[in-house]
């Protein structure tokens, strides 16, 4: 071996030593982002069929903005584009869920595992990427609507504050995803969840508000923090900027979070506790 | 320590085990190794699908925790320095897991500042790691578009991407076609030339006798032979004839053979003898078997080879092996239950013969 190569491995090895978690978790949610925007067949869907629902929903009962209780809207499509962003997130953080349990099933995690890379910067990584995309889906949402009549009433703010909480939505939800990536290793099993997480949409205040609900339906959609979610991002588009409804589209996510990513850093250490 | 029988055995060795053991519930994959691997060797870790290769080398690249016993690699402890070990050592596990999506630079890129690799040196090393391994022209392309071969030497590039000093490859040929694992090799040795200590799992005898300074044989979770090449080979020792007569004729052939010799384990169908004068002894044999009235149809001499040291300490062969006189083969499975039952037939069949 010659003197040069034992300087470059000292070198090397020193750098490593002072390298950033920081560093870490950029290039990890980078390779998120590249996994997101290379699987057009996985993304698309996340894009589209959101869009179909709330076409759906717009055709079939824009009738139903009549009813007592309903707000005053423009169209039933103006109420659903929060739906729309949720729907959307849930299918992106399914995606990025099911990619980490395919690096564990593949083996590409053992390969971040032998590395000196932080653990944390692991998840973080690929959380950020799902909290990027959920941003996006929430502009592209809000965008593609507009031309359809929808009238963002809190104007740029209201459409920034929506495309924030899309990004929180991906961060809090994918924290759910990616514990159960990591607990069970297995896509199959995160995709599973995705029937679930739907379902609690319609126990929401989702597709119709609140006061047009009665019995056990209500009472649930009352405690489901989706509800006000909804709620939030609802007012921001069809009443206009308040800071009730600003609060309610951002903690509620950040609230979500602070369950699903403990939860997710929980199932990490487990998983690297059973090796 | 009954199998360790390295030069300058001490702990400071780049990889020392000593009763390394890993359970999976009841299953006890490994079971009381004791490993040393000194500086600047590649060191051959042999055996079958199930025999606890890979289970020894991820408790080795702290990927998997002992249940018992201690290692050390690169002089730190695999547990309780773990981080150290992961800075010092590079990785190229079983199935080259690479992400598919991803270009070649873009990983050598990523796994460079997983390593804290300076952003201003990343593109050197990298472009340096492709060349070495024949990937130049391929970097931009998607891993997915890869051959196996380029997949593994891939694996290879990023395992060295901040200089490991040592080096663990678990079956990096497995699966390769021929030229791609002679480059593999060619690869290996220059590696090692330059200093770098390699550990290479293999289940192919060839490649640790190509390669290996010296190896060890594990089955059943046990280190059961270790040593050079041809220190095992000279133990085996002398070199094995093996005939085939017809099926009516083999317990005869069986009484003749015993006298020039100690009987050997062979496949179904022949038999072989030990012959300690070595070629001199066989028109000898062949006159006696004659004489019997027997029809000798085929007939070898084979000189003891890994083949033989694996089987004379296991009781069975390594399924492919260039096999010398034809014993059954084990063929695994992991948590073993398919290799136990190759090998119950195996020690059958090496009984029958004997």
């Amino acid at each position: 071996m010659s003197t040069g190569t034992i300087a470059t491995r000292t070198e090397f090895a020193h750098s490593a030593e002072t390298s950033h978690a920081w560093a870490q978790t950029m290039a990890m949610s980078k390779r998120s982002i590249i996994a997101i925007v290379r699987q057009p067949a996985l993304i698309i869907p996340s894009l589209i069929f959101p869009l179909f629902f709330a076409a759906l929903g717009a055709s079939s009962f824009n009738r139903a903005t009549q009813l007592p209780g309903f707000p005053k809207v423009d169209s039933f499509l103006a109420l659903t584009l929060a739906a729309s962003v949720l729907q959307g997130v849930i299918f992106g953080s399914v995606t990025g869920g099911a990619a980490l349990a395919v690096d564990i099933e593949t083996g590409f995690f053992d390969r971040l595992l032998a590395s000196p890379t932080s653990r944390v910067s692991i998840l973080i990584g690929r959380l950020a990427g799902n909290a990027l995309f959920g941003s996006v889906e929430a502009l592209f949402f809000t965008l593609v609507m507009i031309p359809f009549g929808v009238n963002i009433r809190s104007g740029p703010a209201g459409i920034a504050v929506i495309t924030l909480a899309g990004g929180l939505i991906g961060l809090s939800i994918g924290g759910f995803m990616a514990a159960m990536a990591l607990r069970t290793g297995s896509a199959e099993a995160v995709q599973g969840v995705f029937p679930l997480l739907f379902v609690s949409m319609f126990f929401s205040s989702a597709f119709f508000p609140r006061e047009t609900m009665q019995g056990i339906y209500r009472t649930i959609a009352n405690y489901n923090p989706l509800s006000h979610l909804y709620e939030g991002m609802r007012d921001l588009v069809i009443t206009g900027w308040s800071f009730d409804a600003v609060l309610k589209s951002l903690l509620i996510p950040v609230g979500i979070g602070f369950a699903s990513i403990p939860l997710a850093l929980l199932a990490l250490r487990r998983r690297l506790r059973a090796v | 320590m009954a199998v360790m029988s390295g030069t300058n055995a001490n702990n400071d060795s780049p990889i020392y085990a000593e009763g390394l053991v890993r359970h999976f519930g009841d299953v006890k994959a490994v079971d009381g190794v004791d490993l040393q691997v000194n500086a600047g060797e590649v060191f051959g870790f042999l055996g079958p699908n199930g025999a606890g290769k890979s289970t020894t080398v991820r408790m080795l690249t702290t990927l998997l925790r002992p249940t018992a016993g201690v290692a050390r690699v690169a002089g730190f402890d695999v547990v309780k320095e773990a981080d150290q070990v992961r800075r010092r050592i590079g990785v190229a596990l079983q199935d080259a897991a690479i992400d598919p999506l991803m270009t070649g630079h873009e990983l050598l890129a990523l796994q460079a500042v997983l390593y804290g690799i300076p952003k201003a040196k990343v593109r050197d090393r990298s472009r340096e790691l492709l060349e070495r391994v024949g990937l130049t022209g391929a970097a931009d392309r998607r891993v997915g578009t890869y051959s196996g071969g380029m997949r593994r030497r891939l694996d290879l590039a990023l395992s060295l991407i901040h200089q490991p000093t040592v080096l663990f490859l678990d079956e990096p040929t497995t699966g390769l076609d021929p030229m791609s694992r002679l480059a593999l090799w060619e690869e290996v040795r220059r590696l090692n030339a330059e200093g770098t200590t390699v550990l290479l799992t293999t289940q192919y005898l060839e490649e640790a006798d190509q390669l290996a300074d010296r190896i060890a044989i594990i089955d059943h979770g046990k280190i059961v032979r270790q040593g050079e090449p041809r220190e095992l080979k000279a133990q085996v020792g002398a070199p094995t004839l093996v005939i085939t007569v017809p099926a009516g004729q083999l317990d005869q052939a069986r009484e003749v053979l015993r006298s020039f010799g100690e009987l050997r384990p062979t496949a179904e169908g022949s038999l072989g003898v030990g012959l300690s004068a070595g070629a001199e002894a066989v028109p000898a044999v062949v006159r006696s078997l004659d004489d019997s009235g027997m029809q000798v149809q085929h007939l070898a001499l084979n000189e003891p080879s890994l083949d033989d040291v694996f089987a004379e300490a296991t009781g069975y062969r390594l399924e492919g092996a260039a096999s010398a006189s034809g014993l059954p083969q084990a063929q695994g499975a992991e948590g073993g239950t398919g290799k136990r039952g190759r090998k119950r037939g195996a020690n059958e069949s090496a009984s029958e013969s004997a």
